[in-house]
Formats: C-alpha cells, sequence, structure tokens
C-alpha cells in the first residue's frame, strides 16, 4: 500500500511538473528573439502568415514561381520597378522615371545606387534578364506584358510591347516584376537575391523563411537583424502563437480572436482592400438562365447583415467589382439593394411559386434549389454560405452549401454547381481592366460561369486601347454596370486587411493592395 | 454469524445494488431520449432562424446565448442533440445487426464464407479505426449519411468477432446436437438457440459502443465530413465554434456539455447493464 502511495506521489509530482513547463512557455521577450533552428544574433522578428504555403500558390520566394512573387515582396527580398503608393497611384521604386516614346516603346530609366544582394549594381542588363526569364516561364506575366523585345543600355531598358499596352507599369508593379539577380539564379529551394532590404537565408515550403538584414540597402537601415517568417495555416493556432509570444505579429488572424488584442499591448493596423468576396452565376446551369431566379439571389443576400454580424464590421458592403477607394469604384455603379419582398414578388411573376408548402418554390415540377460552391481557405467564405442559406430560404431558394477545399475540380464541372463564390483581388494592379481580363470575357482563364455579354466584349477591346486614365475609368464604370444589369455576378463586400503586432513593434502597415509588408521601416519600438 | 451465511448474501447485496442503479440510468437514459423525441417541441425558437443578435451572451431570453449567425444556441443544441443521438443509435442498430448476422453466419457454417468475411473484417481491423472512417467519409464527398456509412464499415468487424465466437463454441454445445437430431433446421437452430444465447455479449458490447460511437461521428463532423450546414450537430457546432473558445466560449461549452452528458449516460447504462447482465453478480 505504502509503496503504491509512493508511486502516485511521483506520479503526480511529474504530471504536475510538465503542466508547469508547459504553460510557462508565454513569457515573450527573449524567447521571440530565438524561434527556428538557427542561432540568431541581435535583434529578430518572427511574422506568423497563414497565406504563405503551397496550397495557396505560395511554396517559395521565387517570383517566377506561381504566386510565388507575393512572398518575395511582402517579406522584403524583391522590388518592383515601380510601386503603388497608398492611394493606388503608380509611383517610381526601382525606376526614377520612364518615358513611352510611342504606343509600342516605353523606355525606362533605373536608379543608380541600387546594388542587389548578391553584389551586383542593378543596371539595364539585369533588368532584361529578369524579365526575359520573366515572361519565358510564368503564363499569367507573358498574358499580361505582352513583352516583344527588351533592349539594354547602360540603366536604361527599353521595353517593346506586341500590342498597345496602356498597363505595362501597372503590371510591371505586380509582385511578379520582383527584379532578381539572374546572375545568382534561383536555388532548388527558390530562393533568389532580390534588393530590398532583407536578404534569404534558407527557406522550407509549408515551413518558414529566415531573413536577415541587407547590410548595403540603397532607402535606409532595415529595422531587424533577422526575420523568420512562419507558416501558420490554422487561425486558432496563430491566435496562440501570439498569445503566448512565439510570434511578433499576424498576417490572416481570425475575426472572432480580434478582441483578445484589442488593448495597448498590441497595435492593429487595417485598411480596406480590392479583395471582393463574390459570387459568380453558372449560365450553364438551367435554373441560373432565368434572369428572374439570379435578380432574386441578388436581392435576397444580405451584404449589410454579413458585413456588420458576421464580419464584426471587418469589411465593407460592396457594390460593384471595385471599393470606393477607387474612383471607378463604390457608388459610382448601382446594384439590386437588398429587398426580400420584391424578390419574392419577382420570382411569383416568373412563375416560381411554393406549392406544396414546403417552404420551397417549384415552377414545372422543379425545386427552386441552387447549389453554392465555395472553400473553406478564406474564412469569410463558409459564414457567406451560411448567411445567404438563410436569407435566401426566407424568399423560397433552397441552398444547398458545397464548400470544399477541393475547389478548382468542383468549378471545373460545368453540371455540378449553380453558384461559385470565391475571394479575389479585383484590382492589383490599381487598374479596371485585370478584373474583366480575368473573369468575365470570353477569353478569361477564370470566366467559370460561362459568361457573354456582347456590349462588354466591345467594352473590353476599347478598354485595351485606352490609354487616357479618365477614359479608362468611365469604361469601367460602365464595364461594371452591363455585368450588374445581367446579374451575372453578386459582389458581397471587400475586404478589410489587418494585421497585428505586438506593441514593441513599429513600422508593419497594412497597404490597400496587400503586397508590402516587411519593409525596411519596420522596427522595434524605441 | 456464520461466515458462509456472508457470502451467500453479499452477491444478492451486490444485484439489489446494480438493480438500483440500473433503474436510475434507464430513468436517466429515458428522460435524455425524450428530450431527443421531443427536440422539436422543446425547442424556444426556430434552430436556424439567423433573426437575434449575434453572440449575445447566455441571458433568460437566451440560456445558452447566441451563436455568430444569431441564432439561439439552446435550440441548436437541442436538435443537435437530436440529430447526434439518433444518428449514433441508427449506426450502432446497424453495425449490431450486420455484424452479429456475419458473424453467426460465419461461425455456424464456417468454410469458404468464413474465411471470406474474416479476412475481410481483418483487412478493415488493420487500420485505425477513426482514420480509416475518415478516409472512406472523404471518399463518399461528406454528409452525415455519408459518415455513417464510413463508421458503419469500420465498426462491424467487432461485433462479427464476438457472434463468431460465440456461435462456435455454441454450434458444439449438447442442446444444439440435440436439437439437430430432434431435426431442426439450421435456420431454427440459429434463431431459437444460438442467437438467444449470444444476445447478452452483443447487447452489452453495443451498449457500451453507442458513447464511443457518438464520439466519432461527432468527430467527423468536427472535421467537416458529418453534417453539413446548416443541420445543427454538436460535433460541427463544437467546431464551428472553436475559434471563439477564448472570446465567446458558450458557443463551444454548450455543445461541449451536452455531447459530455449524453455520453456519459449512454456509457453509464452500458456499464451497469454489463454488471447486471455479469453471471459472477447473478446470486445465485
Amino acid at each position: 500500500m505504502r509503496k503504491t502511495n509512493i508511486l502516485c506521489l511521483i506520479v503526480s509530482l511529474f504530471i504536475a511538473m510538465a503542466v508547469i513547463t508547459g504553460c510557462s512557455s508565454g513569457n515573450s521577450e527573449s524567447k521571440t528573439t530565438n524561434t527556428g533552428s538557427s542561432e540568431y544574433s541581435g535583434t529578430t522578428f518572427v511574422l506568423g502568415d497563414t497565406t504563405f504555403n503551397a496550397e495557396n500558390g505560395e511554396p517559395d520566394i521565387n517570383p517566377h514561381n506561381s504566386y510565388s512573387g507575393w512572398a518575395c515582396i511582402r517579406y522584403g527580398v524583391g522590388e518592383t520597378l515601380f510601386r503603388y503608393s497608398d492611394t493606388m497611384e503608380i509611383e517610381p521604386w526601382l525606376a526614377t522615371d520612364y518615358e513611352l516614346v510611342d504606343e509600342l516603346t516605353w523606355k525606362i530609366i533605373l536608379r543608380d545606387n541600387v546594388a542587389f544582394s548578391s553584389g551586383r549594381n542593378l543596371d539595364g542588363q539585369a533588368v532584361k534578364e529578369c524579365l526575359e526569364h520573366l515572361v519565358e516561364n510564368h503564363d499569367r506575366a507573358r498574358g499580361d506584358l505582352m513583352i516583344d523585345t527588351i533592349t539594354a543600355e547602360g540603366q536604361t531598358v527599353t521595353i517593346k510591347t506586341t500590342e498597345p499596352k496602356a498597363t505595362l507599369l501597372n503590371y510591371l508593379s505586380d509582385p511578379y516584376g520582383c527584379i532578381i539577380d539572374m546572375e545568382a539564379g534561383i536555388t532548388e529551394d527558390g530562393i533568389v537575391c532580390g534588393t530590398g532590404p532583407y536578404i534569404a537565408e534558407s527557406l522550407e515550403t509549408d515551413e518558414e523563411v529566415n531573413l536577415v538584414k541587407n547590410e548595403n540597402y540603397w532607402n535606409g537601415e532595415p529595422g531587424f537583424d533577422n526575420i523568420n517568417v512562419i507558416t501558420i495555416t490554422d487561425g486558432d493556432t496563430l491566435t496562440m502563437a501570439l498569445q503566448s509570444g512565439e510570434i511578433d505579429a499576424a498576417y490572416g488572424m481570425p475575426y472572432a480572436s480580434y478582441p483578445l488584442f484589442e488593448n495597448e499591448d498590441y497595435t492593429f493596423s487595417s485598411c480596406a482592400t480590392s479583395r471582393a468576396f463574390f459570387a459568380a452565376m453558372n449560365y450553364e446551369s438551367e435554373i441560373i438562365k432565368d434572369q428572374a431566379v439570379r435578380k432574386a439571389i441578388a436581392m435576397g443576400i444580405d451584404k449589410e447583415g454579413f458585413v456588420n454580424r458576421l464580419l464584426d464590421g471587418n469589411g465593407y458592403p460592396a457594390v460593384g467589382v471595385y471599393p470606393d477607394t477607387f474612383s471607378f469604384g463604390g457608388d459610382a455603379v448601382t446594384d439590386e439593394t437588398y429587398n426580400p419582398e420584391e424578390a419574392m414578388a419577382l420570382l411569383e411573376e416568373a412563375g416560381w411559386t411554393d406549392s406544396d408548402g414546403d417552404g420551397i418554390r417549384e415552377k414545372n415540377g422543379q425545386k427552386l434549389t441552387i447549389r453554392w460552391c465555395t472553400y473553406p481557405s478564406r474564412q469569410e467564405l463558409p459564414l457567406l454560405a451560411e448567411a445567404v442559406q438563410a436569407t435566401l430560404g426566407n424568399i423560397g431558394i433552397e441552398v444547398v452549401i458545397n464548400c470544399t477545399a477541393d475547389i478548382a475540380n468542383v468549378v471545373s464541372d460545368k453540371s455540378a454547381w449553380d453558384v461559385y463564390a470565391s475571394a479575389m483581388v479585383t484590382a492589383p494592379t490599381g487598374d479596371p481592366e485585370y478584373f474583366f481580363t480575368t473573369h468575365c470575357l470570353d477569353s478569361s482563364v477564370a470566366n467559370d460561369g460561362s459568361y457573354h455579354s456582347d456590349k462588354l466584349e466591345t467594352l473590353a477591346s476599347e478598354l485595351a486601347g485606352t490609354f487616357d486614365a479618365d477614359r479608362r475609368g468611365e469604361i469601367a464604370v460602365e464595364m461594371q454596370q452591363t455585368i450588374l444589369d445581367d446579374d451575372a455576378y453578386v459582389f458581397c463586400s471587400h475586404l478589410k486587411m489587418s494585421m497585428i503586432s505586438k506593441s514593441t513593434i513599429t513600422g508593419l502597415s497594412a497597404h490597400p493592395c496587400d503586397f508590402y509588408e516587411i519593409t525596411a521601416e519596420l522596427a522595434p519600438a524605441k | 454469524m456464520n461466515p458462509q451465511n456472508v457470502t451467500v448474501r453479499k452477491p444478492k447485496i451486490q444485484k439489489n445494488y446494480t438493480k438500483h442503479k440500473l433503474l436510475f440510468f434507464i430513468i436517466l437514459t429515458a428522460l435524455l431520449m425524450l428530450a431527443v423525441v421531443f427536440a422539436n417541441q422543446l425547442c424556444p425558437y426556430n434552430p436556424n432562424a439567423q433573426i437575434f443578435e449575434p453572440l449575445e451572451t447566455p441571458s433568460a431570453a437566451h440560456i445558452c446565448g447566441t451563436d455568430r449567425y444569431g441564432r439561439d444556441m439552446l435550440s441548436r443544441v437541442l436538435i443537435g442533440l437530436q440529430t447526434s443521438v439518433l444518428s449514433t443509435l441508427l449506426l450502432v442498430a446497424i453495425i449490431t445487426l450486420f455484424g452479429t448476422a456475419a458473424g453467426v453466419l460465419c461461425g455456424y457454417f464456417g468454410g469458404k464464407t468464413d474465411a471470406l468475411i474474416m479476412r475481410v473484417s481483418d483487412v478493415c481491423l488493420a487500420f485505425p479505426g477513426l482514420v480509416f472512417a475518415l478516409a472512406i467519409a472523404a471518399l463518399l464527398n461528406g454528409g452525415l449519411r455519408n459518415a455513417i456509412i464510413a463508421l458503419a464499415v469500420v465498426s462491424w468487424p467487432k461485433y462479427a468477432r464476438i457472434a463468431r465466437s460465440q456461435t462456435l463454441s455454441l454450434k458444439n454445445s449438447d442442446y444444439v446436437f440435440a436439437a439437430r437430431l430432434s431435426g431442426d433446421t439450421s435456420v431454427e437452430i440459429i434463431t431459437r438457440h444460438i442467437l438467444p444465447n449470444i444476445f447478452g455479449p452483443i447487447l452489452v458490447t453495443a451498449m457500451l459502443d453507442i458513447g464511443t460511437m457518438m464520439m466519432e461521428l461527432a468527430g467527423l463532423s468536427f472535421l467537416g465530413l458529418g453534417a453539413q450546414p446548416p443541420t445543427a450537430e454538436l460535433g460541427n457546432m463544437m467546431s464551428s465554434g472553436r475559434s471563439m473558445l477564448q472570446t465567446y466560449p458558450w458557443v463551444i461549452i454548450s455543445p461541449g456539455i451536452a455531447i459530455f452528458l449524453a455520453v456519459a449516460v449512454f456509457n453509464l447504462l452500458g456499464d451497469t447493464v454489463r454488471d447486471y447482465l455479469d453471471p459472477r453478480n447473478s446470486g445465485k
């Protein structure tokens, strides 16, 4: 008996020790300076990011690979020739000036005090090599830039396009336009040499990337000696990592966790982005072909309610494609407002009635059931689906949700869905053309619902050949109104993007285009 | 007192105690089942109506608060409990019937059928249960019905094995030989002599399995492979409230308590039934 007691005591002691050591890992300051395998000296900043992973198209930081350019520019490794200001206007970055020689020829003058982290100076030849490699390897860039020839001379690069390309500078400011040293090359891990404030030292896909300060950075002194970006795809893990002090800042925090950080120990940096949560109608579905149904869906979605109740105000109800920070966005267009009564009247008129009293309307024996497909990696989308299920249910439309990570396969089968809700950045280049060329035209790669409009096609070709910014804006408004009048798309909300950092950090600020995160300004608070 | 008397009385007291315990847990289970059957009538509000302020703290109007969509949590927990308990009972019924039938056939007839069915059951037992169920449910595209199918595929071999081993020993007992000599057919022997005698152990296994199955079904739903929205089910309610554990705990705690109570009641009932049917407690 005594032996058992002693044994119990020893076991209890071990458990108590385990609990104490397990719980005490939250003590931050010194811990955050040493994460990962390598030994750091000096100040270290640890960022937890939900998006830096292969599933999201960002397996590494090679801008010529899929969407990895986003990681390259976000983590301060690469920089582009031009960049976006806070008001989304183009301003010089690695370039100092440009000249439009004729409709097809652009002459870009480069900064002369910039060097790659490999030591090589940034000159016309380096830019030429990089862009040539880009269009050779990156399908999206090839289609966007339409580069015919590139010639380099000292600090000047001359780019000739195959067609007039009014938005060339915008596209060159896309993350894939990061200028990297092709002589230094791209390592097997996908590490590149850029001109940014930090240099990538080691990278493990879906795990982390370790960065060190670029001592010879051309535009000021970077604030940290080391930076460690950790991939944390689960929102709850990210929350607890920031709470325990394992990370210093977080990107992609679930809204439900915001109240935990709304105090003086943390800083929020938020701004409106052009990322829109929108639903595309499938024109190959018989039910959706009925415009009354499409209009009723548009009228039956409570955008205000979705933003205020489910996103807790972390978003903006959308009208058209672009948020109101753009001159051609926001209220420049009109759409169907939330009006369940009118939606019901519209459906009645079109012959959709609830004859069997089960709450779901029918017409010619067919139930008004729509298959709403979406995906879970953007946390707002499943919430939107369930909110829509309730409001459309009230007007007699049954919504069956298919929320799957295997979205590409589901969407490619046009018989498997009626409405596809997704989240896309609608103006990553600050210009309206991108959304339409990607989603709404006959030639668009992501025209998932097979939408076609003669009017839109005509306007699109006019937009492509227009260089005047004001006129481009006017055409964009007309194009948005066309797709809204057809009820081909319903734009529900725009994302308010937030990054949360400890209050001991300064200089981490959200940018409307979501490209710039880690910059030379990021530093420990004084 | 004569020591012999003590040894005789002890099992009797034990038996009485078990009987009372059994009665108590049967009453608890009956109450639970009443709540399950009359969940629709007990709900104070429509469980799917998104009409209240989201994330309201528990109050007199909403005893369990509201969720992020502005739905009454108590109504959802009641309906969720109904979904979970009824689907679990259906699942346990399926595996008990199918597993027992397969086991008895194998044990009684033997031969190639026995070898075939037992090898299939070996395959099912070779994988870790929940992981295998997860794979099947994912293959079938999720949904409550498919989650039940997945768990049924994984869980039937246990019953088949118990039924088979019991049948094998009963098959060679004297009364079965006697029945056969007096001209009973195989069907008669199975239904009259074998099934009634293996009923006890199968019942105990099934009772004890209800809690486990409820947890596993809720587990699949938690991972998104069970009930789909807007169906209220305890597992998916806990999953959607997971990120609010620190900020709005009632969203996850109320379905958590419901699942705990239901599983505890079924497990305790199962344990007591086992004690009650245990021959060592028979008092003879």
